[in-house]
């Protein structure tokens, strides 16, 4: 039987590629999972999971099989419909996003049925790749909004409305500091976001060191991690908007988070790192680095970035609603209104404007990173700069 | 001074590299339970011990037992010398009732104590109470054989 190219280049080969993005998607969430348990106890100074499998390397199958045959409750008074929709709400935009992620440059396979097919490491190339993300990213927290409705309960709905809040809070600085990259590589499309980087010659986390951190920062606001995990707040809401599921719809809210994770930390990839480039695209005396593939350094970043959502994940306390809601609105929106502004003047001249304002932002980033490394416990030691008194003045005195 | 380090964002950057460092330079304190062990210290209270021969059979420390969990018969017979020798019949401690206030020990007058908890031995859980729990003379002064031997602490795995 011989197949239309029409057939081959708009069904065949589209849905073979979403078939391996969600896989790898899936498969990552999974991993993920068993990286963050892991990580997340050496930096508490713990073991974490080390039984299933070599070094507990097995475990996210043993949790996946555990979530998969729990018992799925649903409350009575709950809205079963939406109930059962929401989680669906939360996954499907999550891996829909993936369709845009641009893995790798385009590349030419023998097949053995269809013979030679030049196609792009990336399920499609469009246009308006970087609003259909932001759009359907942002479909996701319906999902855990009807979810915290429909379950009846307090905390769930405290939980979604939380969510609510936040989005609409940093959804706005992280469209400012996407729009600066905007104004650098003057596209929407991902694929050509990246080609720009390559034409710049630098990635644009130089001269967008501030949208870069900004953008980071509303992600990681955006996926309700910690520390703004304001909707799931266990000592608070017990489990927020997730409280009445259980067995495989609430894996698919887990699935949901981590899969926006990964959605997150590609897109500040695609944004601000190069996407699949190497290091210095532009700098010839490192071509040996393009030995390894573009989706290696891809997936290499992808890395990065995950380690420090954990990282922050065991570093910070969780912020209070109303600081939350502070830092958005009156740090970081002004923030990347101005970062707009310095972006948009650089801009105007060129790479040597852009270059200026990197040079300016990574000598403050580098000033920062010194005077951490430098600052031994004497800075930040209260106890070795506080004298020690009475903490509770009175007591001694009674027990005599 | 302050809006600079703000700014800088020093604060985060410091809480970062202290976990980071705890990553990268710290050993994990944990301990692998069923594996591996810490051993108490020398005033551990753990499990009941008797030493028969040192024993007077005064019963002290069945009258000092809050609970009555001590059950001690014996009766006399004549040794060696011609003199009356108190001889025990039965010495039963009902483990699954005791709380371990260690007064049984305080209350024996040898020297040294002839019924004493600081052994070193806490893996006391049994499938059955009744009949694990219940120790006669012999279970006292032979558990010893019965429970895992002590493991010390083996740095790494």
């Amino acid at each position: 039987m011989e197949l239309s190219d029409g057939f081959i280049n708009y069904v065949l080969i589209p849905a073979a590629k979403a078939f391996i993005f969600i896989n790898i998607m899936a498969v990552m969430a999974g991993v993920l999972t068993l990286f963050e348990r892991r990580i997340l106890a050496f930096m508490q100074v713990r073991k974490g999971p080390n039984r299933v499998g070599f070094e507990g390397s097995l475990q996210w199958i043993a949790d996946t099989i555990k979530l998969m045959f729990k018992e799925d409750i649903v409350p009575t008074k709950a809205e079963k419909l939406v109930h059962f929709l929401a989680p669906v709400l939360v996954v499907v935009p999550a891996l829909t996003v993936f369709c845009v992620i641009p893995w790798g440059p385009e590349f030419t396979v023998r097949l053995p049925l269809l013979g030679r097919i030049t196609t792009g490491g990336y399920a499609t190339d469009l246009n308006v790749g970087l609003l259909f993300v932001l759009a359907v990213t942002s479909i996701g927290i319906y999902g855990i909004i009807l979810g915290g409705w429909a379950s009846n309960s307090k905390y769930a709905l405290l939980g979604g409305l939380r969510s609510a809040a936040q989005l609409i809070s940093y959804e706005v600085p992280m469209g400012f500091a996407v729009v600066s990259v905007i104004l650098m590589s003057s596209s929407l499309s991902l694929v050509e976001i990246i080609e720009a980087q390559r034409r710049f010659g630098m990635w644009f986390i130089f001269p967008g060191l501030l949208a870069f951190f900004l953008y980071f920062l509303s992600g990681v606001a955006e996926t309700n991690r910690i520390p703004f995990d304001l909707p799931e707040a266990e000592s608070e809401l017990v489990a927020g908007f997730h409280t009445e599921y259980s067995g495989v719809k609430w894996s698919f809210f887990f699935l949901g988070e981590y899969a926006n994770m990964v959605t997150i930390s590609a897109i500040a990839t695609t944004l601000f790192l190069g996407g699949w480039l190497r290091p210095f695209p532009s700098v010839q005396a490192l071509s040996f680095l393009d030995i390894v593939p573009g989706a290696a350094w891809f997936l290499l970043k992808i890395s990065v970035f995950m380690f420090v959502y954990i990282w922050f994940r065991a570093t910070f306390p969780r912020y209070r609603f109303d600081q939350l809601m502070a830092l958005g609105w009156k740090t970081l929106i002004p923030l990347s209104m101005g970062n707009l502004v310095l972006v948009a003047i650089a801009a105007l001249g060129g790479r040597r404007g852009l270059n200026t304002l990197g040079t300016i932002l990574w000598t403050l980033f580098g000033v920062s990173m010194i005077l951490t490394l430098r600052a031994r416990s004497s800075r930040r030691s209260l106890a070795a700069r506080t004298p020690i008194v009475n903490a509770v003045p009175g007591v001694l005195e009674v027990s005599r | 001074m302050n809006f600079f380090e703000n700014a800088l964002l020093l604060d985060i950057f410091g809480g970062l590299k202290t976990t980071a460092q705890h990553l990268f330079f710290r050993k994990s304190d944990t301990v692998q339970y069923p594996e591996q062990a810490r051993e108490p210290s020398d005033r551990f209270r753990g499990m009941f011990r008797l030493d028969e021969e040192r024993c007077i059979k005064c019963t002290l420390c069945a009258i000092e037992c809050p609970i009555n969990i001590i059950f001690i018969d014996w009766h006399n017979e004549k040794n060696e010398l011609g003199k009356n020798e108190k001889m025990l019949d039965r010495f039963d401690v009902d483990l699954k009732r005791c709380m371990f206030c260690g007064l049984c020990e305080e209350a024996c007058p040898t020297v040294p104590k002839s019924i004493w908890l600081r052994t070193k031995t806490y893996e006391l859980g049994t499938y059955e109470r009744n009949d694990d729990l219940y120790l006669d003379i012999n279970k006292l002064t032979t558990w010893d054989d019965k429970v895992r031997p002590f493991t010390i602490v083996e740095q790494g795995e």
